[in-house]
C-alpha cells in the first residue's frame, strides 16, 4: 500500500489546493505543507521498512520500492517541505511586486504539490516506460511554475524549458524501447517493461543497441539533469523562476535524471566498459564548462544554476562508475547537492527579499544586516565547494577515491581541479555580497527589509545538514548503502 | 510477427510513402495552416499503419494503438494546433533557410540518413526480426521522420511550427514502437500519448502568450537570456 500512497496522497491533496485554494489561504497554503508533511511520513515509514531489509512491491511489482526509490522519495518530500515554509512569506504580493490573484496562488502551491506526486511515481515504478510517462509528467508540472512572473524573461525560460526537456525526453523514449525491444528475446514469459527484468538480460543484448540506447539515455535523461551540452534550458529557468521554484528545479527536478540515469545506464555500466567512459567524458565536460560559465555571470542565481550543471557533472560521473563507491559517491553528492544548493537559491533569495537585487555588483557589506543569510551562504559555499567539515567534502572525496579506484586518474584530476575552482568562485561571490562595497550603487542602504522568520527557518535547517551530514555522515549511510546495494543487486542480475 | 507480415508487405509500403511524404509537407510548408493539415493527414496515415500491422499481424492489441493514434494524433492535436493558430500569424517566420535551399537541404539530409540506416539497419535493430524487411524500412523510415522532426525544431524560428517538429519527433518515435515493441501494453501507449497531447497544449499556449507580449512568434526574439 505504501508505494501507492506515496505518489496518490499528494496528487489528492493537489487535487484539493486547486480545489478549494481560492477560498481561504489555510487551503493552499495550509493543505500544501499539509500533502507535503503527510507523504514525507510516508516516506520515512517506507525509509524505515526498507532499511529493515523489505522491498515493497505493488501492482505485480510494477511499482517497487527499493533503498533507492526510498532514499529519492525521503530527499523530494524533505525538500519539498521547506521550499513551501520558505514560499509562504516569499511569494506575497508584496515581494512580487505585482497583482497576485488567488488563481495564481493556488496553482503555484497546487502545482508543487502536485509535481512531487508525478517525483514520487518516477521514484516509485518499476516500469521502464511508466518511468518516462512520469518523468515527463514532473516536467510537464513544472512549466508553469517557471512562467510564474508571466513576463517576458519568464515566458522565454519557460518556452525553452518545456521545449527542450519535452525534445530531449522524447530521445530517451526511443532508447526505452530500443531497450524493450532488445529484452524481448532474452525474457520470455516476464514482464518485459520491468527494470529489474531487464537488468538480468543486460549482458545478453547487442553492444551496438546498448550503446545507442545509453546515448539517447544520456541525450534525454542528460537533458532532464542540465548536462552540457543539453543545458541550455537550465540557467534560465532557474534564473527566471520564483526563487522557490529555483531550489526546487536546482535541489529535485534536475536529480530526477540523474536518477532515471541511475536506473537505466549504470545497469549497462559493468556489461560495457565504453559506457564508463562516455558518461566520464559527459560529465568531465559538465563539470568543466559548467564552472568556466559560473565565473562569468553577474546575477547570483545564474551564477548558481551553471554551478548546478557543473554539480551534476560529479553525481552523473560516480553513478556511471557502476562500482560501489562510485554509485555511492554519486548518490552522496545527489543528496548534499539538494541540500546545499537549495540553501544557496533560498539564501539569494532573501537577499533579493531584502535588498531587491541579485546582481552581485549591485550587492555588498550585507552581513552586519543579513547575519542568518551571511552565515548560511557560507555553510553552503564552504560545502559545494568541498571544505571539510562540510557534506560536500565527504561527496566529493567518495568521488575522487571512486573514480582512481576505476583507473580514471584524468577524471579525478579534473574533478579535483574543478572543486577548487567552484571553492574560489564562490568564496569570490560571497566576498563580494556580503563583504566589499557595492561596485555599482548609490544607495547607501541596501538592506532595506529584514528577512521573514519563516524563511531564516527554512535556510538554518538546510545549513545545519550540510554541517550534520559532513561531521556525521554515517547517519546517512545506512540510506545510502541500502540504495547502492540496490542498484548493485539489479547489476548482479546481470 | 514479421514472419507473417509478407504479403501486406507491399500495402504497407504504400502507406509508409504517404506518410513519409506528409511528413515532408508538414515540415516545408510555410503556411502555418496547410502545415497543420499536413501533420494531421501524416498522422491519419501512421493511424492506418497501425491497423494493417493489426491486421496482418493478427495483434487486435495494435487496434486499440490504432484507436488511441486517431483520437490523439488526428483529432486532439490538430484542433489544438488550430485553436490556438488562429491567434498569430497564418504565414510561417521566416526560417534560417529560404524556402528553395531548405528543401534541397532537407531532401539530401532524408536521402542520406535513410539510405544509411537502411543500409547499417543491423546496427540499431535490436531483434533478428527487425532488421529484414518490412521492419527494416519501417525503423528506418521511422528514424528518418525523427531526424526531420529534429530538423525542424533546429531551423525554424518559428514557436508553432516547433511544436509541429515536436509531433513529428513523437509520430517517428510512435512508428518506431510498432516495429520495435507492438507488445507494449495499451496502458502505456495512453501515457505517452497523454503527455504528448498536455506538452503540445502547454507549448502553444505558451507561445500564443508570447505572441500576445512581443507580437511575434519568432523565437530567435527571444534572446533577451543569451549570456
Amino acid at each position: 500500500m505504501l508505494p501507492i500512497l506515496v505518489f496518490v496522497v499528494p496528487v489528492g491533496f493537489a487535487v484539493l489546493v486547486f480545489a478549494l485554494g481560492r477560498v481561504h489561504w489555510i487551503f493552499r497554503e495550509g493543505l500544501a505543507l499539509l500533502g507535503l508533511v503527510v507523504t514525507f511520513a510516508i516516506s520515512i515509514a517506507i525509509c524505515g521498512r526498507v532499511l529493515g531489509g523489505e522491498l515493497l512491491t505493488a501492482w505485480d511489482r510494477n511499482l517497487y520500492v527499493d533503498g533507492l526509490s526510498a532514499l529519492m522519495e525521503v530527499l523530494g518530500s524533505g525538500m519539498g517541505i521547506i521550499i513551501v515554509l520558505y514560499s509562504i512569506r516569499y511569494v506575497t504580493r508584496h515581494q512580487l511586486g505585482m497583482p497576485l490573484n488567488p488563481w495564481r496562488h493556488t496553482y503555484f502551491y497546487g502545482l508543487q504539490v502536485l509535481f512531487l506526486g508525478m517525483f514520487n511515481w518516477t521514484c516509485a515504478t518499476n516500469s521502464l516506460i511508466m518511468m518516462w510517462v512520469s518523468m515527463e509528467a514532473t516536467t510537464l508540472s513544472v512549466a508553469f511554475l517557471v512562467t510564474f512572473y508571466w513576463q517576458r524573461q519568464s515566458m522565454e525560460a519557460g518556452y525553452k524549458y518545456l521545449l527542450l526537456v519535452s525534445v530531449g525526453v522524447t530521445l530517451a523514449l526511443l532508447g526505452c524501447v530500443l531497450v524493450y525491444a532488445a529484452a524481448i528475446p532474452f525474457l520470455p514469459g516476464h514482464n518485459i517493461l520491468l527494470l529489474t527484468e531487464i537488468g538480468k538480460v543486460t549482458k545478453l543484448m547487442p553492444e551496438s543497441v546498448v550503446l545507442i540506447a545509453c546515448a539517447m539515455f544520456v541525450a534525454g535523461f542528460g537533458t532532464k539533469a542540465g548536462l552540457i551540452p543539453f543545458h541550455a534550458w537550465l540557467p534560465d529557468a532557474h534564473a527566471e523562476a520564483p526563487v522557490p521554484i529555483s531550489a526546487l528545479l536546482s535541489g529535485i527536478v534536475i536529480k530526477i535524471g540523474a536518477y532515471a540515469l541511475a536506473r537505466t545506464v549504470t545497469i549497462f555500466a559493468p556489461s560495457y566498459g565504453a559506457v564508463v567512459i562516455f558518461v566520464a567524458i559527459m560529465a568531465s565536460v559538465s563539470m568543466v564548462i559548467g564552472i568556466i560559465m559560473a565565473w562569468a555571470q553577474d546575477d547570483l542565481k545564474r551564477l548558481l544554476a551553471y554551478h548546478s550543471v557543473s554539480q551534476m557533472g560529479y553525481v552523473v560521473e560516480g553513478l556511471g562508475l557502476g562500482t560501489y563507491l562510485g554509485i555511492y559517491g554519486g548518490l552522496f553528492h545527489l543528496v548534499n547537492h539538494t541540500i546545499f544548493k537549495g540553501l544557496l537559491f533560498l539564501c539569494a533569495g532573501a537577499l533579493m527579499y531584502a535588498t531587491g537585487s541579485r546582481r552581485i555588483s549591485e550587492l555588498g557589506a550585507v552581513t552586519k544586516k543579513m547575519p542568518v543569510t551571511a552565515f548560511c551562504f557560507f555553510v553552503a559555499a564552504m560545502s559545494m565547494g568541498g571544505l571539510p567539515p562540510f557534506n560536500g567534502f565527504m561527496s566529493k572525496i567518495t568521488l575522487f577515491f571512486a573514480l582512481a579506484d576505476r583507473g580514471l586518474l584524468w577524471a579525478a584530476i579534473i574533478s579535483v581541479i574543478v572543486s577548487f575552482l567552484t571553492l574560489a568562485c564562490l568564496a569570490h561571490a560571497a566576498y563580494k555580497i556580503f563583504w566589499s562595497k557595492p561596485a555599482i550603487t548609490s544607495n547607501p542602504e541596501i538592506v532595506t527589509k529584514k528577512v521573514p522568520f519563516l524563511m531564516q527557518v527554512s535556510m538554518i535547517v538546510l545549513a545545519l545538514f550540510c554541517i550534520l551530514l559532513g561531521v556525521y555522515p554515517y547517519l546517512i549511510y545506512p540510506m545510502l548503502d541500502c540504495a547502492t546495494k540496490c542498484i548493485l543487486r539489479i547489476l548482479g542480475g546481470a | 510477427m514479421v514472419e507473417d507480415i509478407g504479403a501486406g508487405g507491399d500495402l504497407i509500403i504504400t502507406l509508409y510513402l504517404i506518410h513519409f511524404a506528409f511528413s515532408l509537407l508538414a515540415a516545408e510548408l510555410r503556411n502555418l495552416k496547410w502545415s497543420i493539415v499536413a501533420i494531421t493527414i501524416q498522422s491519419l496515415f501512421l493511424t492506418s499503419i497501425l491497423a494493417t500491422f493489426a491486421n496482418i499481424a493478427a495483434n487486435p492489441s495494435l487496434y486499440w494503438w490504432s484507436l488511441t493514434s486517431l483520437i490523439t494524433k488526428v483529432i486532439i492535436i490538430p484542433l489544438l494546433l488550430l485553436l490556438y493558430i488562429r491567434q498569430l500569424p497564418t504565414a510561417e517566420t521566416r526560417p534560417w533557410l529560404g524556402t528553395a535551399p531548405s528543401v534541397a537541404a532537407m531532401f539530401i539530409l532524408v536521402v542520406i540518413f535513410y539510405s544509411f540506416l537502411h543500409t547499417n539497419v543491423e546496427f540499431i535493430a535490436p531483434t533478428l526480426q527487425a532488421a529484414v524487411e518490412p521492419a527494416r524500412s519501417n525503423l528506418a523510415l521511422s528514424l528518418t521522420i525523427c531526424a526531420l522532426g529534429l530538423w525542424v525544431l533546429l531551423l525554424r524560428k518559428d514557436a508553432a511550427k516547433a511544436v509541429i517538429g515536436l509531433v513529428l519527433l513523437e509520430n517517428g518515435v510512435h512508428l518506431s514502437l510498432v516495429t520495435l515493441a507492438p507488445t507494449l501494453p495499451e496502458t502505456t501507449i495512453i501515457g505517452i500519448i497523454t503527455n504528448v497531447i498536455i506538452t503540445v497544449w502547454l507549448l502553444l499556449y505558451l507561445a500564443g502568450r508570447i505572441f500576445q507580449t512581443l507580437g511575434t512568434t519568432d523565437t530567435a526574439t527571444l534572446s533577451e537570456l543569451k549570456h
